[in-house]
């Protein structure tokens, strides 16, 4: 099994034209934006980069690009959910083929299968490659689909190639039951915090985070995990309760916040593609007022 | 006696005699062992209390033992949490007759109250006696009802008789919601875990934790909040481990595997009253061989 460790991953959004296209030349300075302010590595492309919302085309063209722009210089992650195993296992095959470092999927989309299929779903999207296979445990996010401990389990067991859990359900026994029984056998499988709740997580065993705020507040979010990596989770808390206070504002806007908030940082990455709805003039001019009233937003980059 | 919550507080189990009566000699004597093995407060009865299988008589027949048997030296509180608000309201005021502490309250069963009412229903508790209050939040066996950010700055700013909440969602973005809400409007709020889950939440500033397995093992429980409060963040995630398998062992038939633990610790309390099953003496030999594997037989105290 590969002990690679992806760290502090940034999720980056997708930039779109006026003509809801991705817009490439954007989409560069987007990737140079998170290496230079902290990515130990990149998940290509997570929810907050609206994955959902493009074809399969487009996101294994998204692999390509990035995997060139970066040119090694950090590992890329590939995102390869699906609703269809076998429209996931082809994604994860050209994401090996063309360079990622590892594969990242969750539960299939729409479907409610049984515990048995959703099994089956994640060992033939694992077994499809040879890269590190991280299972992204979202819950809420996935219409209440949940994992039990001894389904993950039975799937480290089997898997080869599992390498860690991506955690998004926060639910703390969960996380103990998988990383502790875990450990036992295989020492170098990992917590990754699903999102920037890393003092919690990281107190229970996560030793790397994906963060989708990043493309907002990259300061922080690396202050944080920096802090959480050194075990000193108590330290940690001003810099928790600052990320909570991002979380909490862009959710009351709703999904559009995260590009709205981008262009309040001064770099416009257009709007979200449909069914997204952009915020209104109204609520764009109060969420950047509300974001700017942050004081630690003053110690984050504006434009590029 | 002032209310200062901190630490491992302890919600004994209810002792019942084989024909399900209250058994309150045994009560006294658990009460006696809780403080003396580091209670720092006791809460009784919580739904580990068997509290809603309890007539209002009972129910105040054990809290009068407890405050007697206790007598000052941890504070007390009552929960008064009963399928009736009228009953609650008439438990209450007990508690305060009686001469307890404080009282702790869920938000009320299954009707599913709003927002509004939830604030009502504290709002009037408040008025009804004069105690210090604790809030009790737990969404996952309430269908989700529970207490937002917004209610508790309303009911903070309302209800000055509100000192603390029991925050049992176990997850952090909630915790961070309500402990960023109610520190701002009262700084000295405090904010207690459900069950043992001190790693995750110490660090964000929670002040100990109503206790599930501390009939069991209290040394264990002190030990991981110590580890906690001095930042030894790699004992504490030991320690928190063990918990967790515990807290497995004993949710499975919530309280009556605890209960049945009791006996294995020499600590006999009785049966579970229907409709929670007794644990048999097949369970309790399962429970005995897990607290073995987990050397909880020669770590914690045997006997009263």
């Amino acid at each position: 099994m590969s002990t690679f460790t992806p760290g502090l991953v940034h999720a980056p959004i997708t930039p779109f034209n006026q003509d809801r296209k991705i817009d490439y030349a954007k989409f560069e300075q987007v990737i140079e934006f998170h290496i230079k302010h902290g990515a130990q590595s990149l998940a290509i492309t997570m929810h907050p980069g609206e994955s959902v919302s493009l074809t399969d085309l487009e996101q294994r063209a998204q692999f390509d690009f990035v995997l060139k722009q970066v040119n090694g210089r950090i590992p890329v992650l590939a995102h390869v959910s699906d609703s269809g195993t076998s429209i996931a296992v082809a994604r994860a095959k050209y994401a090996e083929a063309v360079g990622a470092e590892a594969i990242i999927c969750t539960t299939p989309y729409y479907w409610t299968p049984p515990a048995a299929m959703i099994s089956e779903h994640f060992s033939q999207v694992a077994n499809a490659v040879k890269l590190p296979f991280f299972l992204f445990y979202t819950p809420d996010e996935m219409g209440g689909i949940k994992l039990s401990t001894d389904q993950v389990l039975k799937l480290v067991e089997q898997l080869g190639n599992f390498s860690g859990l991506i955690d998004a359900s926060l639910d703390w026994q969960f996380m103990i039951n998988i990383i502790s029984n875990v450990w036992r056998t295989k020492p170098d499988f990992q917590l990754l915090a699903g999102n920037e709740y890393m003092v919690s997580s990281g107190a229970i065993g996560a030793t790397s985070m994906i963060s989708s705020l990043s493309s907002i507040a990259p300061n922080l979010v690396k202050e944080l995990y920096t802090i959480c990596r050194t075990e000193r989770y108590s330290e940690a808390r001003k810099a928790q309760e600052d990320m909570a206070a991002l979380m909490f504002l862009l959710k009351k806007y709703g999904f559009a916040s995260l590009k709205s908030a981008l262009v309040a940082m001064g770099r416009d990455c257009g709007i979200p593609r449909p069914p997204q709805n952009q915020l209104t003039q109204t609520e764009h001019a109060a969420l950047a007022k509300e974001l700017m009233a942050l004081s630690f937003m003053n110690n984050e980059p504006k434009g590029w | 006696m002032p209310l200062i919550l901190k630490g491992v507080m302890q919600s004994p189990v209810t002792p019942l005699k084989d024909d399900f009566s209250p058994d309150l000699p045994t009560f006294e004597k658990l009460l006696d062992f809780h403080v003396r093995t580091g209670a720092t407060a006791i809460s009784w009865p919580h739904h580990k209390g068997e509290s809603l299988n309890l007539t209002i008589p009972e129910r105040k027949a054990f809290a009068e033992v407890a405050v007697k048997t206790v007598a000052g030296r941890v504070p007390v509180s009552v929960h008064v949490s009963a399928l009736s608000v009228e009953d609650s309201i008439e438990l209450a005021q007990h508690a305060q007759k009686i001469g307890a502490d404080a009282i702790i309250a869920i938000t009320p069963y299954f009707w599913s109250p709003s927002q509004d009412a939830i604030y009502e229903y504290y709002v009037r508790l408040s008025k009804s006696m004069d105690l210090p209050i604790i809030a009790y939040n737990s969404p996952s066996y309430l269908e989700g009802i529970e207490f937002t950010g917004e209610l508790i700055t309303r009911l903070l700013e309302n209800v000055p008789s509100l000192v603390a909440m029991k925050e049992a969602s176990f997850d952090s973005a909630k915790f961070l919601e309500i402990s960023r809400a109610a520190l701002k409007v009262r700084p000295d709020f405090s904010i207690v875990a459900g069950v043992e889950f001190l790693a995750p939440s110490v660090p964000l500033g929670c002040v100990g934790s109503y206790s599930s397995a501390g009939g069991i093992c209290p040394n264990l429980c002190s030990q991981l909040f110590d580890a906690c409060t001095r930042g030894d963040s790699v004992k504490a995630r030991e320690l928190q481990f063990k918990l967790a398998q515990l807290w497995d062992l004993f949710r499975d038939q919530y309280p009556s595997s605890l209960k049945g633990g009791m006996v294995i610790m020499g600590r006999p309390v009785g049966p579970t009253r229907p409709p929670l099953p007794t644990a048999t003496k097949e369970r309790q030999a399962f429970i005995a061989k897990k607290l073995e594997e987990l050397g909880i037989l020669d770590t914690e105290p045997h006997g009263w």
